[in-house]
Formats: C-alpha cells, structure tokens, sequence
C-alpha cells in the first residue's frame, strides 16, 4: 500500500544580492513548496515585492481583459521562445489595445447613431401616409397647425360647419390628422378635435416628405449596421491574430509576477533572506545543485529533521503510479491523505470499480458507457476530464465481467433460466444454466447467476463483500495507528474489531452446528470487546452496532443493482409488447417501439452512472474510510509554473 | 399459497406479505428522505461557502440512506 511522497524539509539562505537567482532557479524546478513566513519576534521580516511587480501585475490585468473582451479560450498550444514573447510584449500589447479600443468606440458611436436614427424612424412614421413636406408645417403668422391623431374618423363637413378656411389630411387608417385652419378659429376646431381624442405629436424638425426620409434613414441604417458588423469582424480577426501572443504573454507574465511576488512570503534581515519549504526527498539533490548552480554556490541549502508531532502539517503528494493516478481525483473529493497516513488510492482502484462493477453487472451498459467514457477522453484535452474518463473506463471494465457472470445484456437474459413457471428462453441460444449447488433460502446457486432469482443469496454475498471491504479498513487502520502510536494500540483500536467479528463468527458457527464452538465464540467476542473498551473507551463500545449497520449497507449492492434491471425489463416488455400487438407489419407501432427501446436504454444508461457511481462511492467514503481514513493534508503545490505556451 | 387457515382478516397471506413489504419500504424510504432532506439543505449551503467540501457533503447526506437499505432487507426476507 502506498504511502504519501517522503518530504524533506529544506532551508536556502544567502545574501540579498543572489535572491533574484536563486528565486529564479526554483521557479524552474518546480519541486519547492514554499512555507510562507509569519513574521514574529526573531526580527526577521517579510520583504518587498521586486520593482517589476507592479508593472508586470498592470500588464497581466490588461492583458486579462483583453482575453476576456475577445473570448479566448485555451487551445492547442503553439509554444513560443518566452523572452522573445517578453521582447515583444509591450509593443503588441500596446498596439492591441490601441486597435481594440478605436474600434469598440466606433464600435459604441455607431450604435449610438442607430439609437438615434431609430428615435427619427418613430417620429416619422405616423406621418407617412401624408405626403405633405415637414416644412410646410411651421412658419405661419396666421395659420394654426394640428398635427396628431384621432380616436375616431374625422369627417370633412365637420370642420367646415365651423369654418371654410381649413386644409384637412387625414387616414383613415392610421387616423393621422393635420389640419390647417385660421388662427381664429383654432379653439373652436381644437375643442372639436378634443372630442374626437385628439393626440399632439411632434413635427420632425426635418424638412422633407416623409417616405422619403424614411427611406434615406433606412438606407442609413443598413450602412451603418454594415459597418458595426465589419469592425465586428475586424475584432474576430484580432482574436485569431493575437490569440496565440495573448496565451502565451498572459504565461510570462504569470510567471514573472509569481517570481515578483515571492519575497511577500519569505524571511528577510537587513541583507539577507531565508526560504523554508518542502521537496519530495528524492528530490532534494537536484535542488541543491540547482540551486548552487545558479547562485555559484553563494546560497547555504540544509535539510531539517522532520519531528514527529511536524508531521500533521508536511505538505501531502501522491505518489502512484499512472495507472492508479486517477483516483487521486477521488481522494482528493473527499480529502487528501495526511502525510503520516497510508494513501487508500491503490486499494480503491480495485475496490470502487469493483463495486461499480457488482452493481451495474451489464455488458450492454457497460459497453455504451464504456465507448462513450473513450470518445470523451479522445475529444477532451483536459487532464481532469481525461482522469475521470479513466475512472469510469475502469468502471465499465468490471462491469462487463460481472456482466459474464450474470448473464446480462440490456437487461435482458443471456442464458436461460430455469424457474418454477419452466424454461425461459435466453438471448444466446445454447447458453443453458447450470445450477452449481443449494444455496441461503432455498435458492439454487447457478451459473449464471439470474440476479433476480436468488436475491437472498445475492444479499449475503453483497454482504460478504462488504466484511472483506470493511476488513481491509480494519487493517490499514492497524498500519496507521502501528506506526504513528505503536502497536499495542493498534491492537486494542483496530485489532480489537476484528476479534469481535471472529467471535461472532464462531458464535454463528457453532449455533448452526449445535456444537461448543458458540462457547469458545462468545469468549472470544467477550475478549474483543473488553479490548475495545480499553483501547477507544465507552464510545468504541456505544460503536458496537455500527458493524452491523455497516456490513447490512453493502446489501445496497444488489438493491440498486436489482433497480437497473427491472428499469431496463420493465423498457424491454414494453417494446416486445408493442411489437407482438403489430407484428404483422412495420408500421407506426414498430418506429414508437424503437423510440421506446432507445429512449428507454439510454435513460438508464445515464442512471447507470449516477447509481451504481454514487453508491459505490459511498461504500468508500463512509463505510471504508470509516474504519481508518483521516485525511486532510495540505497539497504539496510547489513554486512554479507548467508551461504550455511558452519555453525558455 | 393460499390457504383458508392462514388468510388475514382483508387479505389472504401472500397479500399480507406484499403489503407488510410495500410498508417497509415505503415508510423507511420516507425517513430517509426527511432525513436527507435537512442533511443536503445544509451541505449543498457549506458547499456554497467552500466548493472543498462536495466529499463531506455527499458523505453527510447519503448516510440516512442505510434506514432505506435495511427496510429493504426487511421487504425481501418477508417475501422470503
């Protein structure tokens, strides 16, 4: 079982003087966690950022922005050299800020003089079945001026009962009005309009006849809205052009700023500096070369003993191989190991897709999701994504060999069964089952096995699994508590546990079997757990039922198992029922069948992820790592940076 | 099955069985969704304060799930 990354404890000190060099040549390692320092009463003090830091932290927010304002998103990298991308930088990022700036103001001015064009359009309208030119609406000594609209139709004759002097325009369809008459008789004919609803609405300050000058702003808008959309496309093309320099300025500038910024968190005296930190001790001579290398041998490099009670804080790396990395990601959603503890990542690569496996027990599921996990992996460049894919190919791989020892594809039955209502027909013909032995409950333990028909054998098996499970907790417990408190404790803690199962195994045993055996049970399960009581005290025995409560929920194994079979049954006599009612021709019944069976299958595909994935997790989490499991240490996040745009 | 001595007062025996079944699983299934219901309240609002903690959460909220398992223990070995 593997253990967290050995860590040594380091400690750089030097001269002011060789502090960028020696900052420098970690950030190349990669391999030194960094203490930060806390300033107290020795008299050493936090120092201040580099010079650069400023400029390089206003640099990397414009920078920033203008990745965000364009949309650029990671991709596949086009590595640069990065002092050539530093050479470069402040002209581009000048010149790049300059073009996008112009063009997002002509960008807000031309919207701008759509808004107005739009407001002009809304004023014009009304007037557009009047073909009568703006400026023959103002400028009248002796003439007033209506122009609205109306609630109802307006008729010549009555203007003309008031006075001969008028000129009417009015639509009937729009009930726009303007109406010429004499100053004199303006408020006999307003007071007229009022009691037809009469509406003021202003006159356009441009003269002009209306459809026309319509059509002049419309074609004005085309022309403008033309232009938004070039300068637009102006901006699209900067990101293609830049996106590369902007990805790989936005590393080196991380990179300087890291570096920058550093001396925040270390010690610093009037002229000298003292870095303190973590590196896998594997590492430890390459460092010190490095570091000697760099600062000619200038800089002081010491390895500290790591005391006992330090150990809760050492910075935590996992330490597995390629094949069992991705279950870091599993551990790391619960919580990282502390770094005097045993690394669980190898046994729940056997034990969670193992479970998953039990449960789901599908070859046709499994090679959906199986085919599914791949082309994700194959479409997705991310790590974290690529770490999950292999969890779940993992998964899916267990699944199809439980799939073989059930029988299953799709729910449906791939060997015959033998029941009490006869022989059912499997899906591979010839494929008999073959009954191996009597088993609990008066079922027959076959091959194989019809989940379904021996569930209560399936249950003690679940169950089985579960004590192996637990067990295997019980013992890295032991291991835990061995090397950090000694092994007598590991006796009573975790040692005591395990005498009890023996003793009510043996106490099982002989009731069965009538024999004194049950005696020789009861002592034992009385010695586990008097050393239970000296070894956690009155809350181990209070625990006592837990065991039980634990190995019980391991029955989830066949429960949501069972659930994933009746869903898939229940969607596969619904297809066979429609197909049987209508088998004499292909026709609508048929085509909805289809529908149903795709529709149906792939619903519980996509439960067949979510259930057997959660509860297998949770066997882990609560009732696995329950019996042994601390967590909570730091990650080890050494200073500096992985490139991916940018080399040296 | 069914057998004149063993019949209940509504329901012959296999119909006794299947509902004493259905009450097992029904009523433990409701418990352990009150009791999740609260646990998940609270985790999904830890988790809002501190993504770390989607384990824990997922953790505290699925442990009631055992009253649900054992009340289907107890469906299937009535219906033994």
């Amino acid at each position: 079982m593997s253990r967290p990354k050995e860590m040594t404890r380091a400690v750089i000190v030097g001269h002011k003087s060789i502090l960028k060099e020696t900052i420098d040549a970690l950030h190349d390692t990669n391999l030194f966690h960094v203490e930060d320092f806390v300033e107290d009463e020795s008299g050493f003090k936090i120092s201040k950022p580099f010079k650069n830091a400023e400029e390089v932290s206003k640099k990397l927010v414009k920078i920033r922005s203008i990745a965000n304002y364009l949309g650029i998103e990671s991709k596949k990298p086009v590595v640069q050299k990065s002092d050539a991308v530093l050479r470069e930088l402040d002209s581009k990022l000048n010149e790049l800020d300059r073009t996008i700036s112009t063009k997002t103001e002509s960008i807000s001015q031309l919207e701008n003089e759509l808004k107005d064009m739009e407001s002009q359009k809304r004023e014009i309208l009304p007037y557009l079945s009047i073909d009568l030119d703006f400026d023959y609406y103002r400028g009248y000594e002796s003439l007033k001026v209506f122009a609205g609209t109306l609630k109802s139709n307006l008729e010549a004759s009555q203007i003309s009962s008031i006075t001969q002097a008028y000129e009417l325009y009015f639509d009937p369809q729009s009930k726009a009005v303007v109406l010429f008459v004499a100053k004199n008789d303006a408020d006999k004919v307003y007071e007229l309009l009022q009691g037809l609803g009469f509406k003021e609405l202003r006159v356009p300050e441009r003269g002009g006849v209306p459809s026309e000058l319509l059509r002049s702003i419309e074609q004005r808008e085309a022309d403008v809205t033309r232009r938004i959309e070039s300068l637009k496309g102006e901006i699209e093309s900067l990101k293609t052009r830049y996106a590369d320099f902007i990805l790989a300025s936005d590393e080196v500038l991380s990179i300087e700023s890291q570096k920058a910024e550093l001396p925040l968190r270390i010690a610093t005296s009037e002229n000298a500096f003292i870095i303190d930190g973590w590196t896998p001790t594997e590492d430890y001579d390459k460092l010190v070369s490095v570091v000697n290398n760099a600062t000619n041998g200038k800089a002081y490099i010491t390895s500290l003993e790591v005391h006992h009670e330090e150990e809760e804080n050492v910075p935590v790396e996992y330490n597995n191989s390629k094949v069992v990395a991705p279950l870091q990601q599993v551990m790391d959603l619960y919580s990282r190991p502390k770094y005097f503890e045993i690394d669980p990542s190898s046994a729940i690569f056997i034990t969670f897709p193992l479970i998953y496996g039990m449960i789901l027990g599908d070859i046709g599921y499994a090679l959906i999701l199986g085919t599914i996990a791949l082309a994700i992996k194959k479409a997705m460049k991310s790590d974290a994504v690529s770490d999950l894919m292999n969890i779940l190919i993992y998964c899916q791989i267990w699944s199809i060999i439980f799939g073989i020892i059930y029988g299953e594809f799709l729910g449906f039955s791939l060997a015959s069964a033998h029941t009490a209502h006869g022989i059912t027909a499997g899906l591979i013909p010839g494929w008999e089952t073959i009954t191996l032995f009597e088993s609990i409950g008066g079922e027959e333990f076959t091959f194989p096995i019809h989940r379904s028909h021996m569930v209560m054998t399936m249950i003690g098996l679940s169950v089985f699994v579960g004590l192996i499970h637990l067990n295997l907790g019980f013992l890295f417990g032991f291991s835990n508590i061995a090397r950090h408190h000694g092994m007598k404790h590991a006796i009573l803690e975790k040692g005591s546990w395990m005498i009890i199962e023996l003793g009510v195994l043996l106490a099982a045993v002989g009731y069965f079997g009538g024999s004194a055996l049950m005696y020789v049970g009861a002592i034992v399960l009385v010695l586990g757990v008097a050393m239970l009581a000296m070894g956690e005290g009155i809350a181990g025995v209070v625990e006592l039922p837990s065991l039980m409560g634990n190995a019980l929920s391991y029955a989830r194994i066949i429960a949501v198992g069972l659930s994933s079979i009746y869903i898939a049954g229940t969607v596969n006599d619904i297809v066979f029922g429609m197909i049987w009612t209508d088998h004499s021709k292909i026709g609508f019944t048929a085509i909805a069948a289809i529908i149903v069976f795709i529709l149906g299958h792939g619903l519980n595909t996509i439960l067949s992820i979510i259930a057997p994935g959660l509860h297998a997790l949770r066997l882990q989490y609560v009732e696995f790592f329950g019996k042994f499991y601390q967590g909570g240490g730091r990650k080890f996040n050494p200073f500096g940076y992985i490139r991916k745009y940018t080399e040296e | 099955m069914v057998d004149g001595a063993t019949a209940g007062l509504f329901l012959d025996a296999a119909g006794m069985k299947a509902l004493g079944a259905a009450i097992a699983i029904a009523i433990t299934g409701y418990a352990s969704a009150i009791a999740e219901k609260d646990i998940g309240t609270a985790a999904i609002g830890a988790m809002a304060e501190n993504e770390g903690l989607f384990g824990k959460g997922l953790i505290l909220t699925v442990i009631p799930e055992t009253i649900v398992i054992f009340g289907l223990v107890v469906a299937l070995l009535i219906n033994q």
